[in-house]
Protein backbone atom coordinates (compact mmCIF):
# COMPACT_ATOMS: atom_id res chain seq x y z
CA UNK A 1 0.00 0.00 0.00
CA UNK A 2 1.31 3.93 -0.41
CA UNK A 3 -0.43 6.82 -0.52
CA UNK A 4 0.10 10.42 0.46
CA UNK A 5 -2.49 12.81 1.74
CA UNK A 6 -1.39 16.29 3.09
CA UNK A 7 -4.04 19.32 4.67
CA UNK A 8 -2.77 22.83 6.08
CA UNK A 9 -4.79 23.95 9.49
CA UNK A 10 -4.28 27.57 10.92
CA UNK A 11 -1.55 27.74 13.51
CA UNK A 12 -3.60 27.70 16.77
CA UNK A 13 -4.15 25.50 19.58
CA UNK A 14 -7.37 24.77 18.60
CA UNK A 15 -6.30 23.21 15.48
CA UNK A 16 -4.52 20.09 17.64
CA UNK A 17 -7.97 18.44 17.25
CA UNK A 18 -8.26 18.82 14.12
CA UNK A 19 -4.91 17.87 13.14
CA UNK A 20 -5.37 14.91 15.21
CA UNK A 21 -8.78 13.34 13.29
CA UNK A 22 -6.80 14.18 10.13
CA UNK A 23 -4.47 11.74 11.43
CA UNK A 24 -6.76 9.06 12.54
CA UNK A 25 -8.66 9.25 9.43
CA UNK A 26 -5.14 8.41 7.11
CA UNK A 27 -3.66 5.68 9.36
CA UNK A 28 -7.12 4.36 9.43
CA UNK A 29 -6.25 3.44 6.02
CA UNK A 30 -4.61 0.08 6.91
CA UNK A 31 -4.84 -2.02 10.14
CA UNK A 32 -0.64 -2.05 9.94
CA UNK A 33 -1.18 1.08 11.86
CA UNK A 34 -4.19 -0.40 14.49
CA UNK A 35 -1.74 -0.66 16.88
CA UNK A 36 0.24 1.83 16.88
CA UNK A 37 -1.81 4.50 15.75
CA UNK A 38 -2.80 6.62 19.13
CA UNK A 39 0.96 6.68 19.51
CA UNK A 40 1.93 7.94 16.18
CA UNK A 41 -1.13 10.93 16.62
CA UNK A 42 0.36 12.09 19.53
CA UNK A 43 4.08 12.13 18.28
CA UNK A 44 2.48 14.71 15.55
CA UNK A 45 0.41 16.39 17.71
CA UNK A 46 3.23 16.74 19.98
CA UNK A 47 5.22 17.92 17.02
CA UNK A 48 2.18 20.27 15.87
CA UNK A 49 1.71 21.83 19.54
CA UNK A 50 6.15 22.57 19.30
CA UNK A 51 5.32 24.77 15.92
CA UNK A 52 2.57 26.98 17.97
CA UNK A 53 4.23 27.00 21.35
CA UNK A 54 7.68 27.64 20.20
CA UNK A 55 8.06 28.35 15.75
CA UNK A 56 5.15 31.32 16.88
CA UNK A 57 5.97 31.48 20.57
CA UNK A 58 1.91 31.69 21.35
CA UNK A 59 1.54 34.16 19.20
CA UNK A 60 -1.89 35.01 17.10
CA UNK A 61 -0.89 34.20 13.68
CA UNK A 62 -2.82 34.29 10.65
CA UNK A 63 -0.17 31.32 8.86
CA UNK A 64 -1.06 27.86 8.24
CA UNK A 65 0.77 25.04 9.52
CA UNK A 66 1.16 21.69 6.66
CA UNK A 67 0.96 18.00 7.63
CA UNK A 68 1.71 15.75 4.82
CA UNK A 69 1.27 11.96 5.99
CA UNK A 70 3.11 9.30 3.67
CA UNK A 71 3.34 5.74 3.48
CA UNK A 72 5.54 3.63 0.97
CA UNK A 73 7.80 0.93 1.38
CA UNK A 74 6.37 -0.31 4.96
CA UNK A 75 7.97 3.06 5.91
CA UNK A 76 5.36 5.95 7.26
CA UNK A 77 6.32 9.50 7.19
CA UNK A 78 5.39 12.77 8.77
CA UNK A 79 5.97 15.94 7.12
CA UNK A 80 4.98 19.24 8.71
CA UNK A 81 5.76 22.66 7.41
CA UNK A 82 5.92 26.13 9.02
CA UNK A 83 6.68 29.63 8.41
CA UNK A 84 7.00 30.72 12.19
CA UNK A 85 10.77 31.27 13.51
CA UNK A 86 13.88 29.26 12.30
CA UNK A 87 14.02 26.34 14.60
CA UNK A 88 17.49 25.74 15.73
CA UNK A 89 18.08 21.98 15.75
CA UNK A 90 20.98 22.08 18.29
CA UNK A 91 18.54 23.51 20.81
CA UNK A 92 15.40 21.29 20.54
CA UNK A 93 16.34 18.50 23.37
CA UNK A 94 13.77 15.98 25.25
CA UNK A 95 14.41 17.21 28.89
CA UNK A 96 15.55 14.68 31.27
CA UNK A 97 12.29 12.69 31.72
CA UNK A 98 13.48 12.14 35.63
CA UNK A 99 14.03 15.68 36.06
CA UNK A 100 9.95 15.65 37.26
CA UNK A 101 8.74 19.49 36.30
CA UNK A 102 5.88 20.53 33.88
CA UNK A 103 6.87 20.96 30.26
CA UNK A 104 9.46 19.78 28.10
CA UNK A 105 8.06 16.13 27.33
CA UNK A 106 6.72 16.69 23.95
CA UNK A 107 9.91 16.50 21.88
CA UNK A 108 10.56 13.50 24.72
CA UNK A 109 7.27 11.60 23.47
CA UNK A 110 8.38 12.15 19.49
CA UNK A 111 11.67 10.29 20.54
CA UNK A 112 9.94 7.69 22.13
CA UNK A 113 7.22 6.68 19.29
CA UNK A 114 9.21 7.67 16.53
CA UNK A 115 12.04 5.49 14.43
CA UNK A 116 13.78 8.84 12.90
CA UNK A 117 13.14 13.01 13.45
CA UNK A 118 15.14 15.37 11.12
CA UNK A 119 15.11 19.02 11.16
CA UNK A 120 15.30 20.42 7.59
CA UNK A 121 15.05 24.18 6.37
CA UNK A 122 12.10 23.63 4.55
CA UNK A 123 12.79 24.81 0.64
CA UNK A 124 10.11 27.25 -0.88
CA UNK A 125 7.12 28.87 0.52
CA UNK A 126 8.12 27.36 4.49
CA UNK A 127 10.39 28.18 6.84
CA UNK A 128 10.85 24.70 8.89
CA UNK A 129 10.51 21.07 7.71
CA UNK A 130 10.16 18.61 10.67
CA UNK A 131 10.41 15.22 9.44
CA UNK A 132 9.26 12.17 11.45
CA UNK A 133 9.80 7.99 10.27
CA UNK A 134 8.67 5.33 11.41
CA UNK A 135 9.14 1.91 10.21
CA UNK A 136 6.92 -0.56 9.76
CA UNK B 1 -13.02 19.13 27.76
CA UNK B 2 -16.00 19.28 30.14
CA UNK B 3 -16.39 18.18 34.37
CA UNK B 4 -17.73 17.55 37.09
CA UNK B 5 -16.81 18.18 40.62
CA UNK B 6 -18.09 16.66 43.47
CA UNK B 7 -17.12 17.16 47.05
CA UNK B 8 -17.28 14.74 49.94
CA UNK B 9 -15.76 15.87 53.22
CA UNK B 10 -12.29 17.72 52.52
CA UNK B 11 -11.94 15.42 49.24
CA UNK B 12 -13.21 17.10 46.10
CA UNK B 13 -13.28 14.83 43.08
CA UNK B 14 -12.88 16.70 39.56
CA UNK B 15 -14.57 14.13 36.77
CA UNK B 16 -12.46 15.35 33.57
CA UNK B 17 -14.02 14.55 29.96
CA UNK B 18 -13.17 14.58 26.78
CA UNK B 19 -9.32 15.12 25.18
CA UNK B 20 -6.86 17.42 27.38
CA UNK B 21 -4.43 19.14 25.01
CA UNK B 22 -2.80 22.30 24.85
CA UNK B 23 -6.03 24.16 23.94
CA UNK B 24 -7.40 23.10 27.35
CA UNK B 25 -4.77 22.93 29.94
CA UNK B 26 -5.59 26.66 31.11
CA UNK B 27 -9.44 25.81 31.61
CA UNK B 28 -7.96 22.58 33.68
CA UNK B 29 -5.71 24.14 35.52
CA UNK B 30 -8.40 27.12 36.52
CA UNK B 31 -10.40 24.37 37.70
CA UNK B 32 -7.99 21.93 39.13
CA UNK B 33 -5.61 24.49 41.09
CA UNK B 34 -8.30 26.58 43.57
CA UNK B 35 -9.26 23.48 44.78
CA UNK B 36 -5.99 22.71 45.92
CA UNK B 37 -5.32 25.75 47.02
CA UNK B 38 -8.30 26.05 48.79
CA UNK B 39 -6.66 22.80 50.85
CA UNK B 40 -8.88 19.82 49.79
CA UNK B 41 -7.59 16.27 48.40
CA UNK B 42 -8.25 16.76 44.85
CA UNK B 43 -8.84 13.28 43.05
CA UNK B 44 -8.81 13.83 39.33
CA UNK B 45 -11.35 10.81 37.57
CA UNK B 46 -10.07 10.19 34.41
CA UNK B 47 -12.44 7.50 33.24
CA UNK B 48 -13.47 9.39 30.29
CA UNK B 49 -10.66 11.44 29.23
CA UNK B 50 -9.84 10.00 25.82
CA UNK B 51 -6.69 11.83 25.12
CA UNK B 52 -4.02 13.42 27.14
CA UNK B 53 -0.82 15.15 25.58
CA UNK B 54 2.56 16.08 27.12
CA UNK B 55 0.33 19.59 28.39
CA UNK B 56 -2.21 17.30 29.77
CA UNK B 57 0.75 15.71 31.60
CA UNK B 58 2.01 18.59 32.97
CA UNK B 59 -1.11 19.45 35.01
CA UNK B 60 -1.03 16.60 36.66
CA UNK B 61 2.81 17.23 37.79
CA UNK B 62 2.02 20.73 38.31
CA UNK B 63 -1.11 19.77 39.99
CA UNK B 64 0.83 17.19 41.77
CA UNK B 65 3.71 19.57 43.20
CA UNK B 66 1.30 21.85 43.95
CA UNK B 67 -0.75 19.84 46.57
CA UNK B 68 2.59 18.52 47.82
CA UNK B 69 4.29 21.99 48.33
CA UNK B 70 0.97 22.57 50.60
CA UNK B 71 1.11 19.10 52.23
CA UNK B 72 -1.74 18.09 50.26
CA UNK B 73 -2.26 15.55 47.86
CA UNK B 74 -3.72 14.66 44.05
CA UNK B 75 -4.90 11.24 43.85
CA UNK B 76 -5.92 10.38 40.17
CA UNK B 77 -8.57 7.84 39.66
CA UNK B 78 -9.94 5.18 36.71
CA UNK B 79 -7.37 5.86 34.66
CA UNK B 80 -8.74 5.56 30.84
CA UNK B 81 -5.92 2.83 28.93
CA UNK B 82 -4.56 5.54 26.77
CA UNK B 83 -3.94 7.79 29.30
CA UNK B 84 -2.27 5.43 31.64
CA UNK B 85 -0.08 4.68 28.29
CA UNK B 86 1.04 8.12 28.02
CA UNK B 87 1.93 8.82 31.75
CA UNK B 88 3.85 5.47 31.85
CA UNK B 89 5.46 7.16 28.50
CA UNK B 90 5.84 10.00 30.96
CA UNK B 91 7.49 7.37 33.43
CA UNK B 92 5.84 9.14 36.48
CA UNK B 93 3.64 5.79 37.74
CA UNK B 94 6.08 6.26 40.49
CA UNK B 95 5.40 9.98 40.90
CA UNK B 96 2.09 10.50 40.52
CA UNK B 97 -0.39 9.38 42.99
CA UNK B 98 -2.67 6.43 41.15
CA UNK B 99 -5.14 5.00 43.04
Amino acid sequence: MTFSESKEFSVHSSSLKEIRSFAREVLAKDDIFKSSCDDVVLALAEAAQNIVKHAYSGKETSDSLKVEISFDNNQLKIDLYDKGEPAIPSNIKPRNVNDIKPGGLGTFFIGQIMDEVVFKTAATDWVNHLILIKNY
Amino acid sequence: MTYKITEEGNIATVHLDGEIDMDVTEKAKEVIMPLIEGGKEVHLNLKEVQYMDSSGISVLIESHQKAAELGNRVVLKEISKSVLKVIMMAKLEQILIIE
